[in-house]
């Protein structure tokens, strides 16, 4: 069996409950972390547990954190990215779900190490439950001391407000989650300043995904040396693999980072459904490239999958099987695009419109000679030159397809 | 200072300037729709994507700080792709409708399609229908097929106005900008958001399929509806040989000036055009069976009657009411006749009455050049008919703001005691059967000369337009009556031009040496 981080105690009843959490060693990280350890202990502690951001750019926490300005006299702001949107994630929602308080202790944990005071958890709308339940969590950990003025008698205050979403996947870019969290319309903003110096209301400001986070106690009670060798050397940990699609067996789980996919789809996931041959994989949600079945033989990390020209993202494993058009795919990925775009930018605004107008008529059965290469074209007019990721979400994915699957697609012409 | 390259050429430029900045010192156009000198930067439009050596994407001039060394390329291949491609996005979902367009000719998306375009037209979807004529306020119509959304119009109504009618609405394509429920935009700086936009998106009603940009000369004029003095264009026709045009001035637009009025001009001084060409008064009118053609005639008889006073030493019974629309020069032209050279003390101001002013552009006063007239030494008596002296004989009115204060009847009951009455006016009124002469004048773009605005800043103006008709500026006038007077005629010999008058100005008052 191997070890699970996040997920361990998922099965045991009430785990959500402080009562219950408290039973399996809960709060004994924000303990050790606030009345052992300092700020520059825990920042080099996450820095040497490579723990890279598991929202989707995988960017090191620990470095994210060393950007915040510690001499400045603004206020600074914790934000955690709750707002899981990408199509076939659903890790966050287990996380909050089934251990809401080990996410509550990641966030008292890193905002003692950067020096924040206030913390807020923007979470996707459609978790209406989810953020109830954090809501009770965050109460029960008031009422104990964990959160509030002077945590465990350490001198440190933290209070953490809850903001729901209103449905909107741009405002899961984590500069769109700041307008949104301001009281305004969810578009991302230009880029520098990054959020670290100048993000919530104009001050310096940390986004976490929940993953992230939630890793962190675990990191305080059994050192960076033991998470490191969990997963790779620069990419430490385990994550929580969401699979979805085809397959025997689908769901949530925890491997180390590094498993490799063809194991996470055939051992973990129990093959494929009713015997079906296996087509593709989009391994780390709707905006990573797909893989043709003949590539499946990868370790999920994000070097190796970024090698591979696509990425790990969420780590939201969709499987297709043989039966599954592939033209069908590239419209559901056009229509979400061009739908979820926030349209401040003209390649992304009208790109993802004009490719799914072309895409839609392809599978009327209206497709015409030269469709896939404007496809193709019109996606590379967006990549890299939008504003925001969105843009190179989008294009990256129908490229991929155009690419790996352009004799399928153009039968769908003729 | 550090040196950056910009297209192989060295470029001098300061810590913290962007790239687009830098460029355009350097007379390197970079094209641009959201991007306005006024606001920071957008960056959603991405024309002004360049390539930066060392940097793996494209990035944006218009929010790229320079550091020292860098290499800019604005024209390689990579970027005339990417403008191309962005470009090609804009104009697929654009309507075309060029031909029925009024920005066209002024129109940055024609220009840049020229320039970077001409393209074959790959896009053979249907495009967005959406909502072509919806009235934003009393000056503006708004086209939501021809919008590029660069929300120069949302941020200017929030960041300069800070009244914020407008508003982004929906995502996607289905993006579009609108003014908010039940706000029309009826603040009095509307009519900048028809000159922002760089497409034909938000048009003006006033000017909405009246002409053709093209046709239009663009004269550099001050705006003399208030003190500010914000400079502007006065855009004006100059008409076909074959048939005659109902107007020559079609629209006002903002001239940019940075210590006066930024980019913007208040819709008084938009819409105050209508002046220039309405109601003019063109032909000398003489009554009480005076026998008057031309000016000639009309300034003999002027002269003539201020002379036989001044013989008599009874100079007295002149009576002058002046404004605050006459130029520096004018002022002082008046200055040294009737009150150095004559020694008449009955001299009043009469303007148009104060307004409300505003924390932007707009001051209380009506006029361009009160302070110009505090600066020459005038008192600024407001004038009421009661100041009519019994003894005057002769009064000479500038300007027929006397008729918009007090009513005619009380006019007519004073002006009955007055043995000749002069008038210099551009436009028509009733007054013009009470006086015994009318000569008609010039409005200010009509004429050259200075003024000084409420802050003591003194801007010189040529003239854009003729006078139509007999009209003559009145700085000309007075410096041949001061010639013709027989008290210091050699003075006013060399005033053939504003110009030299300014010169004397400047020798005499020290206000006007700087």
């Amino acid at each position: 069996m191997k070890e699970k981080v996040l997920s361990e105690h998922f099965s045991i009843d009430n785990f959500f409950k402080l009562d219950v959490y408290l039973k399996h060693n809960g709060y004994q990280a924000v303990k050790k972390a606030l009345t052992e350890l300092n700020p520059e202990k825990i920042l080099k502690e996450a820095k040497a547990a490579n723990l890279r951001g598991r929202g989707g750019a995988g960017f090191p926490a620990g470095v994210k954190w060393g950007f915040v300005p510690q001499n400045g006299d603004k206020p600074k702001y914790m934000c955690v990215n709750a707002d899981e949107g990408e199509p076939g994630t659903i890790k966050d929602r287990y996380i909050m779900t089934h251990n809401p308080h080990l996410l509550l202790e990641g966030i008292i944990i890193s905002s003692y190490c950067v020096g924040i005071n206030t913390a807020y958890i923007y979470i996707r709308g459609e978790y209406e439950n989810i953020a109830l339940r954090l809501e009770t969590a965050i109460d029960e950990a008031f009422q104990k001391g964990f959160l509030g003025k002077d945590i465990l008698g350490s001198g440190f205050d933290l209070d953490i407000t809850i903001h729901r979403g209103a449905g909107a996947y741009i405002c899961g870019e984590e500069t769109a989650l700041l307008e949104s969290l301001e009281g305004k319309r969810g578009n991302p903003r230009l880029k520098p300043p990054f959020p670290a110096s100048i993000g919530l209301f104009q001050c310096p400001t940390v986004i976490n995904n929940v993953e992230t986070l939630a890793n962190i106690p675990s990191i305080i009670l059994k050192g960076a040396e033991w998470f490191c060798a969990l997963g790779l050397p620069n990419d430490g940990g385990t994550r929580i693999f969401g699979v979805s699609g085809m397959v025997k067996n689908p769901g949530i789980y925890e491997l180390p980072v590094g498993t490799n996919l063809k194991d996470l789809i055939f051992k973990y996931a129990g093959g494929m459904k009713e015997g079906k041959k296996l087509k593709a994989v989009i391994p780390g949600g709707m905006s990573s490239p797909i893989l043709k079945a003949d590539e499946i033989d990868i370790t999920m990390d994000s070097d190796t999958l970024m090698k591979a020209d696509s990425m790990i993202g969420s780590g939201a494993v969709i499987v297709l099987d043989e039966d599954t058009s592939i033209l069908d795919v590239l419209t559901i990925i056009t229509k979400f695009y061009s739908h979820e775009s926030c349209g401040q930018c003209t390649p992304c605004r009208i790109g993802n419109s004009w490719i799914k107008k072309i895409v839609t008529r392809i599978s009327r059965g209206e497709g015409k000679d030269g469709d896939i290469d404007n496809i193709a074209r019109l996606a590379s007019n967006m990549v890299g030159k939008t504003l925001c990721p969105l843009g190179d979400a989008a294009a990256m994915p129908i490229l991929s397809i155009v690419k790996k699957f352009r004799d399928e697609l153009e039968t769908s012409i003729k | 200072m550090m040196k950056i390259y910009i297209d192989d050429r060295e470029v001098h430029v300061e810590k913290g300037m962007t790239v687009f900045k830098a460029a355009e010192n350097a007379g390197i156009e970079i094209p641009h729709l959201c991007y306005h000198p006024a606001f920071p930067p957008e960056g959603t439009c991405r024309m002004c994507l360049v390539e930066i050596e060392g940097l793996p994407k494209l990035e944006l001039a218009c929010s790229t700080q320079v550091k020292d060394g860098m290499k800019v390329h604005t024209k390689s291949e990579k970027v005339v792709e990417a403008r191309k491609g962005v470009l090609e996005f804009l104009l697929a979902e654009h309507p075309m409708d060029c031909p029925i367009c009024d920005q066209a000719g002024d129109c940055k998306l024609q220009d840049y399609y020229e320039e970077y375009g001409l393209f074959e037209n790959n896009f053979s979807e249907s495009k967005e229908r959406r909502e072509k004529k919806i009235r934003l306020g009393k000056h503006l119509i708004h086209d939501n097929e021809r919008c590029v959304l660069c929300r120069r119009c949302v941020r200017f109504l929030r960041e300069v106005v800070g009244t914020g009618e407008m508003g982004v609405f929906e995502r996607g394509i289905a993006t579009e900008v609108n003014i908010l429920d039940g706000m029309p935009i009826d603040n009095n700086y509307s009519g900048n958001l028809a000159q922002l936009c760089p497409v034909g998106a938000i048009t003006d009603t006033d000017f909405r399929f009246q002409t053709r940009s093209w046709f239009l000369e663009k004269g550099e004029a001050i705006c003399p509806l208030c003190s500010r003095g914000c400079n502007i264009f006065i855009e004006h026709h100059r008409g076909f040989s074959r048939f005659d045009l109902p107007k020559r001035v079609y629209r006002i637009s903002a001239r940019e000036n940075a210590e006066i009025n930024s980019y913007w001009i208040c819709d008084i001084g938009r819409y105050g055009y209508y002046s220039l060409d309405e109601n003019r008064a063109e032909k000398i009118i003489a009554n009480n069976n005076i026998s008057i053609k031309n000016y000639e005639a009309v300034l003999a008889f002027f002269t003539e009657k201020i002379k036989r006073l001044l013989y008599k030493k009874k100079t007295s019974r002149i009576t002058l009411l002046l404004n605050t629309f006459l130029t520096n020069e004018e002022l002082f032209l008046l200055k040294k006749i009737f009150q150095d050279d004559l020694g008449i003390k009955n001299i009043f101001f009469i303007d148009p009455p104060a307004g409300e002013s505003d924390a932007i552009l707009l001051t209380s006063d009506r006029t361009p050049n009160k302070k110009g007239a505090e600066e020459l030494g005038f008192e600024i008596t407001p004038f009421e008919l009661g100041n009519l002296a019994d003894e005057t004989e002769v009064l000479i009115i500038f300007g027929n703001y006397i008729a918009e204060i007090f009513s005619l009847s009380d006019i007519q009951a004073y002006f009955d005691r007055i043995k000749d009455t002069f008038l210099f006016t551009p436009h028509r009124s009733e007054l013009d059967s009470k006086v015994g002469i009318m000569f008609p004048t010039a409005m200010t773009p009509e004429k050259g000369g200075s003024l000084t605005n409420v802050d003591g800043k003194i801007q010189k103006f040529s003239p854009v337009l003729e006078a139509p008709g007999d009209g003559k500026a009145e700085w000309k006038i007075l410096a041949e009556l001061g010639t013709k007077l027989d008290v210091n005629f050699k003075y006013y010999k060399k005033f053939l031009s504003p110009e030299e008058i300014f010169r004397q100005m400047q020798k005499e008052i020290p206000f006007f040496e700087k």
